[in-house]
């Protein structure tokens, strides 16, 4: 059985959380998100988690002619004066609707740190616990009335999945992820053959009815996100065909391919169009110390077509301009090619890629030194990448949520949006 | 002459470089050195000088993965997918072939003879070149292009037999190839799947495939070297490995593999002339020699070298070893160190 996949799992998660919100005295339950209008809106991001860390140089900024630039070269894009690697043919031709950031300085150069940070946005602080970027765009972007998951996160390879967070926080179990390690379609969230729909909805009722009974004259934040969650089911489970790629046309699947990555890319691209507000795609392992140019060889051609792909068909059904395409890692690689042809951990200067939703398209921002070793120009951390996401899907990134009396930012204060990104 | 013993085999010298030197070819007759670099460009070099000096030969635009000594030219392939012919007094080009393969190309041999040049590429394709007009002569065309596992195959590796008529050709996925030489046909398909990783549940991706292949002195076997099975595909986490096989009947003779501290992959095997020993070179994030014996089915010497060796040629008295890789080049001897003279009371005088 998959961790935390089926449903039973999440409804536990869901109890655990809600206890543990409850004694640290959180009211963040009872906070507004931000606006209605924002989730009428539809605006989703998809996120393509290239984990153990891509590298910037065979990928988004390449520095062909230098020793430290490897054996691949850059290739003229749809963008004048853009080039990108040569192993990603397909994207250079259409960068239009994409952003491409050159300059992130990230400093945390181990996987589980730098994993938080790019799941978090910020550091961790030691009496709390922040939300994810799924967490918080699954509360601000998830609408109720859509019987869709909020936060769908695949993530199949074994290797670095303990460093993919998907936590919370203080938002409560309402806003945890469906995390599907083993399979594309989460188990269990069929109902059982022996109980009957009518069944299963008179057992829901009178589980509702107890848990009003309990609650009774009790204000608990952990009992609303328990029964929030629970009286979510229904909808989760009626949300199963999204997940079924045999209701797919075949040419459709041809196109992605047969790939896990691309198969689970299609699914994103199901959910997204039924309007689940954030879903995580992680493609591992990247992790190149010994042969980089072979690992990246097979890596990068698969992210290309898979990538180029995804932006096509989410462009043709219309949906991209409500879609946040975003590719990221824990950090990136160096420039600096070891005895075994490897690269390693890298977050002095590396790069991420945002396509679609609120994105000025054809943009590329930041610039790193002629051998790739330091940013340039435009330095940005994390805070700021996660400012520029929110704030691209119309999320006010310095909205503050209250955890008891203390507010705290969606990022860091002093953080800014990356403007010169956004459309 | 051939009389080399491995016991004696030790390190003369080292010249460090900035770059990583992938290829080298060395002219016997003459003692004229060549090496292609990561930094795009052929230098000429003599190792055995104080100070060697690096002459620059300019025209590829990436990493230099081929290059032998026709006689009359040098001939270098690139991962730009060109091959180029120059002049070695003028180090001018002679003649350039702008898309020699259609993707990178990893490698190039040259018929005993100096007649021919071959070519593999990732497009997955042998070409075989008339080395005095650069003519396509023939294509040997038949390993797959693409992985079951969907990912692109690669063609690291070629070699001709030393009676001219065979071809052998190895790829990602642990096939090799023997071709007719004059024909283009292909004869056999071997494999060593030992040397070609698939992790389909940690990382989901692969490692390895054969990096080396080369005949026997009398053409009967074929050897080809990479690396073992390893666990985490992160790293070049195995023993360099050595597979023989008859060319015949196809068999396996034997498998070689160094120790666990001489891990990474054979880059290049060399036989002795009497076909009784041979020599693997590679590496890791470190590097090795190694010496196996043929007869025995023994490792017989390994040694630790001064860089991860891409590749080595030795003089054909097998008295010396020349070495390049990463940001070195050393030199090697076979020949015993010269007992240090004691000296007499007399002597110190």
């Amino acid at each position: 059985m998959s961790v935390n996949s089926d449903r039973r799992r999440f409804l536990g998660g869901a109890a655990a959380a809600g206890v543990a919100a409850s004694s640290m005295n959180l009211d963040i339950l009872k906070a507004e998100s931000l606006s209605n209008e924002l989730k009428k809106s539809g605006k989703r991001v998809l996120l393509l988690w290239l984990a153990g860390g891509a590298s910037q140089l065979e990928t988004w900024d390449p520095k062909p002619g230098r020793l430290t630039g490897g054996p691949y070269q850059a290739i003229q894009t749809s963008l004048p004066g853009v080039q990108i690697s040569e192993l990603m043919p397909k994207m250079a031709t259409r960068l239009h609707n994409t952003a491409i950031i050159r300059s992130l300085n990230t400093q945390i150069g181990d996987h589980g740190g730098g994993a938080r940070l790019m799941h978090l946005g910020r550091r961790d602080e030691p009496n709390l616990t922040y939300p994810d970027m799924g967490s918080v765009l699954a509360r601000e972007l998830g609408r109720s009335d859509l019987q869709v998951p909020d936060y769908v996160s695949f993530y199949t390879a074994t290797e670095g999945r303990g460093n993919a967070v998907g936590q919370p926080g203080f938002l409560g179990a309402r806003y945890a992820p469906m995390f599907l390690t083993t399979d594309n379609k989460p188990a269990n969230l069929s109902r059982l053959e022996d109980i009957t729909d009518l069944d299963h909805k008179e057992r829901a009722d009178l589980r509702q009815m107890l848990s009003n009974r309990f609650a009774k004259g009790r204000v608990s934040e952990s009992l609303g996100s328990h029964n929030v969650a629970y009286g979510r089911v229904r909808g989760l489970m009626s949300s199963e065909k999204l997940f079924d790629l045999s209701e797919e046309p075949q040419k459709v699947k041809d196109r992605y391919g047969n790939s896990l990555f691309a198969q689970q890319a299609l699914v994103a691209r199901r959910l997204i169009e039924a309007g689940t507000p954030f879903v995580k795609v992680a493609r591992a392992w990247w992790d190149s110390h010994g042969q980089n140019f072979e690992t990246h060889l097979e890596m990068v051609t698969e992210l290309d077509h898979v990538m180029s792909t995804l932006l096509e068909d989410l462009e043709e059904r219309g949906l991209l301009e409500d879609t946040l395409v975003v590719t990221l890692a824990e950090f990136g690689r160096t420039p600096t090619i070891n005895a075994s042809l490897g690269r390693d951990h890298f977050a002095r200067a590396w790069s991420a890629s945002l396509t679609g939703c609120g994105i000025k398209g054809g943009t590329v921002f930041g610039a790193t030194d002629e051998d790739g070793q330091h940013v340039k120009d435009n330095e940005i951390g994390a805070a700021e990448m996660f400012a520029t996401i929110y704030k691209a899907v119309g999320i006010d990134p310095h909205h503050e949520y209250f955890v008891g009396s203390r507010p705290i930012p969606l990022v860091d204060p002093g953080t800014h949006a990356v403007e010169e990104v956004l459309a | 002459m051939f009389q080399a013993d491995p016991k004696n085999f030790r390190e003369l010298r080292t010249t460090n470089r900035p770059d990583i030197i992938l290829r080298m070819t060395r002219n016997d007759d003459t003692g004229e050195m060549f090496v292609g670099s990561s930094d795009a460009k052929v230098y000429q070099v003599d190792p055995m000088v104080e100070q060697p000096e690096f002459v620059p030969m300019e025209g590829h635009t990436s990493y230099v993965m081929g290059l032998v000594d026709t006689g009359k030219y040098i001939v270098s392939g690139s991962y730009d997918k060109s091959l180029i012919w120059w002049n070695k007094e003028t180090k001018e080009q002679v003649r350039r072939i702008e898309m020699a393969h259609d993707r990178w190309i990893r490698n190039l041999t040259v018929t005993p003879d100096h007649k021919f040049v071959l070519s593999v590429a990732d497009d997955m394709v042998c070409k075989i070149w008339d080395a005095e007009t650069g003519d396509l002569v023939r294509t040997l065309d038949s390993h797959i292009k693409v992985t079951e596992h969907g990912f692109p195959n690669m063609l690291y590796a070629v070699a001709v037999s030393p009676d001219g008529k065979l071809v052998a050709t190895v790829d990602r996925i642990a096939k090799i190839k023997i071709w007719d030489f004059k024909t283009g046909e292909e004869i056999k398909e071997l494999e060593a799947p030992k040397c070609y990783t698939w992790d389909p549940k940690a990382r989901i991706h692969s490692i390895g495939g054969i990096r080396s292949v080369t005949f026997s002195p009398d053409s009967t076997k074929v050897a080809v070297g990479g690396i073992g099975q390893i666990g985490n595909v992160d790293h070049l986490a195995a023993a360099g490995r050595v597979e023989l096989f008859d060319v015949a009947s196809g068999d396996k003779i034997h498998m070689f593999e160094g120790d666990d501290k001489h891990k990474g992959l054979v880059e290049q095997i060399i036989f002795h002339p009497s076909g009784k020993w041979l020599i693997a070179v590679g590496g890791d994030h470190g590097g090795w020699v190694q010496f196996m014996d043929v007869e025995k089915k023994e490792v017989i010497k390994q040694l630790k070298a001064p860089m991860h060796v891409h590749q080595m040629v030795l003089t054909s008295d097998f008295k010396t070893a020349f070495g390049v890789g990463h940001n070195r080049l050393a030199v090697w001897s076979f020949e015993a160190e010269a007992p240090v003279e004691e000296k007499t009371e007399e002597a110190a005088g």
